[in-house]
């Protein structure tokens, strides 16, 4: 169920690409005659990426209920079920983010939910363990949760960074915020998620091991990515618009520390420490 | 925006650079150094450092007031910093000083079962406390995950899993026979009866868990083995098969009085995450004596500063959701319903 999840994506990812090409050249001479037939195709794989689009969300959903059903507690144990988690909940908050927030890049959450659905196919061990005492805490389903939508609000927030970067723009008849509001937006949204995870994270660590910070390696990069976000608001408030770039690659940081917190600090024999057992 | 503003601005954006590199520092040293170093002086400087431009930026920003969600992140924050640094080692040596209140800091006790104990052992040091209550420890067990399983291998390295059902016959294949566990043993101790060995169940103190397995071959040849948790792959020079018994723990269970002028004033099952919260300390369980389950290990930690620092993450988290979330969810309902 994951791998045709993972290749729905992919798929709706080139066919939606592919529709975004032929919008870029549809305008130019070679194709104004044949217009007509280019936008009815492009309306359909545009249609089509949507379709292929909901049915990798649909086939995570599934493999996620099963992998449930499957150890017999919240699958958000270790890195394979919080991949898996953080692949299914790519669409869901895609689909937010474009009709409440006004915020754009669909294409990319398709290639988002990819890449993170890759590794829970291809790399981690899907073996399933029974939760540790340590886990067995009603902490444990909400620490996890907000921090992996809290992350996948920092990453489409990164995106629109570099979009910001590459000085790209979305279409006047979307109606979506300009890139650098919409890091903004994204980065509202996703920060008191963060700063919820790294409280509940702090209280749990009170109650499992007697210390409400531990100084372990994956709880300081946590807060490293914490204040990244911290310092984006208050270069923001002192700059403005002023540095536009800036404030974007204060944005772009913060996902490159979330991903060394998510994966580094767990892959890496250099940061032992008391979350090593969610590899 | 005058001057002052902007340089408290300034020394506010430079310390969360700095905290984001310190951190970083941090997570590359380990855990231990890093607590060391993040409670040394220069660092605690730190922390009062940015404990007061919080309170002074709260004093300086209007908006800070204006705005409660402002607000109540900044406040948040000088509150865990504050509650943080009252709660520290330096913070209790302080108090001890300036309002003579010892309390010990953080530590351990080993009580064995039927016995109290008030002696803590001081963290990272020899030093012994005591406590003004005693502490009694009315039992101690694990709680194991069901089912257990019996796992058989073969030389030829095939594994099979089968939970563990007494009197059950698990099938092995038409080449390799039939196998069913017999006995349970938590403390498997041998005997010498008429000069046999004889396993028996020893109710003293110990774990020795096993399994007693009958495996029968094709040809109806019937031997007894035994699958040991501790001893995994124990195995006869003529076995065909590597056994183990296997379990997974689902909890560590001790089982506490509170003594004080002889009398039993509080009572509670601690477990992980469960710990117990009397006379200004926690009691957490951190270990056991896992060759005879005689004695708990249990961790004790003073609250001082705890609640502060609740208090702290309460108004942070009222402050950011209020702030970035609610106060636009209203304003839009407010919006659409003019």
């Amino acid at each position: 169920m994951i791998y045709i999840a993972i290749a729905a994506y992919l798929l709706a990812f080139v066919t939606s690409m592919l529709a975004f090409i032929i919008r870029l050249f549809a305008t130019s001479l070679l194709f104004r005659r044949i217009g007509r037939i280019l936008y009815l195709f492009r309306r359909v794989l545009y249609l089509f990426g949507r379709v292929l689009y909901m049915f990798g969300f649909a086939f995570a959903v599934f493999a996620y209920g099963y992998r449930w059903y499957d150890v017999r507690h919240v699958p958000l144990q270790n890195l394979f079920e919080v991949f898996l988690c953080l692949g299914m909940i790519c669409y869901p908050v895609s689909w937010f983010c474009r009709r409440v927030l006004h915020v754009g890049g669909r294409c990319s959450d398709m290639l988002i939910g990819a890449i993170v659905l890759f590794p829970a196919g291809f790399i981690f061990n899907a073996q399933p363990q029974r939760l540790p005492p340590a886990l067995q805490s009603w902490l444990f389903v909400p620490h996890v949760a907000v921090y992996a939508l809290s992350y996948i609000f920092m990453v489409k927030a990164a995106v629109q960074a570099a979009l910001e970067l590459a000085g790209r723009t979305p279409s006047h008849d979307e109606k979506l915020l300009l890139p650098e509001q919409a890091t903004y937006r994204m980065i509202c949204v996703g920060f008191p998620l963060l700063t919820l995870g790294l409280i509940l994270g702090s209280w749990w660590g009170k109650l499992a091991w007697g210390d409400l910070w531990g100084w372990d390696p994956k709880e300081l990069w946590s807060l490293a990515s914490w204040l990244v976000y911290v310092g984006y608001f208050h270069f923001r408030y002192m700059f403005g618009k002023k540095h536009l770039r800036i404030n974007s690659i204060w944005a772009i940081v913060g996902v490159l520390v979330i991903v060394i917190t998510l994966l580094w600090v767990n892959l890496s024999r250099l940061f032992a420490g008391l979350h090593s057992y969610a590899t | 925006m005058n001057k002052f503003k902007q340089a408290v601005l300034w020394i506010g954006l430079t310390l969360i650079v700095s905290l984001i590199f310190l951190s970083i520092y941090g997570a590359f040293i380990g855990a231990q150094r890093a607590k060391d170093f993040f409670n040394s002086l220069p660092l605690a400087i730190y922390w009062i450092g940015l404990t007061l431009l919080l309170m002074v930026g709260i004093f300086v920003f209007r908006r800070l007031i204006h705005v409660p969600g402002l607000l109540f992140i900044h406040a948040g924050c000088v509150l865990i910093l504050a509650g943080s640094l009252w709660g520290s080692q330096a913070g209790l040596k302080l108090q001890k000083k300036l309002i003579e209140i010892d309390k010990i800091p953080a530590g351990q006790m080993a009580i064995f079962e039927g016995a109290s104990e008030n002696r803590v052992v001081l963290e990272n040091s020899d030093q012994v406390k005591e406590l003004p209550f005693h502490v009694r420890l009315k039992d101690f067990r694990l709680d194991y995950y069901q089912p257990e399983f019996l796992q058989v291998q073969t030389e030829q390295g095939k594994i099979w899993k089968f939970p563990v059902q007494i009197n059950t016959e698990f099938s092995l294949g038409d080449k390799l026979g039939t196998l069913k566990v017999i006995r349970k043993f938590e403390n498997l101790k041998l005997k010498t009866e008429q000069g046999k060995y004889v396993p028996y169940d020893d109710p003293q103190p110990g774990y020795n868990a096993a399994l007693e397995v009958e495996i029968k071959s094709p040809d109806g040849q019937v031997t007894t083995r035994y699958a040991f948790e501790r001893f995994p792959g124990h195995i006869h020079p003529d076995d065909k098969f590597l056994l183990s018994y296997q379990r997974v723990i689902r909890e560590y269970i001790s089982e506490l009085q509170i003594i004080r002028d002889n009398q039993v004033t509080a009572e509670k099952k601690i477990e992980v995450n469960h710990p117990l919260h009397f006379g200004g300390y926690h009691f957490y369980q951190h270990s056991y004596d896992d060759r005879a389950g005689q004695y708990t290990i249990l961790m004790v930690v003073s609250d001082t500063g705890v609640t502060l620092v609740y208090a702290g993450y309460l108004m942070l988290c009222i402050g950011v959701f209020w702030h970035f979330w609610l106060k636009h969810i209203f304003a839009a309902i407010t919006r659409k319903s003019k």
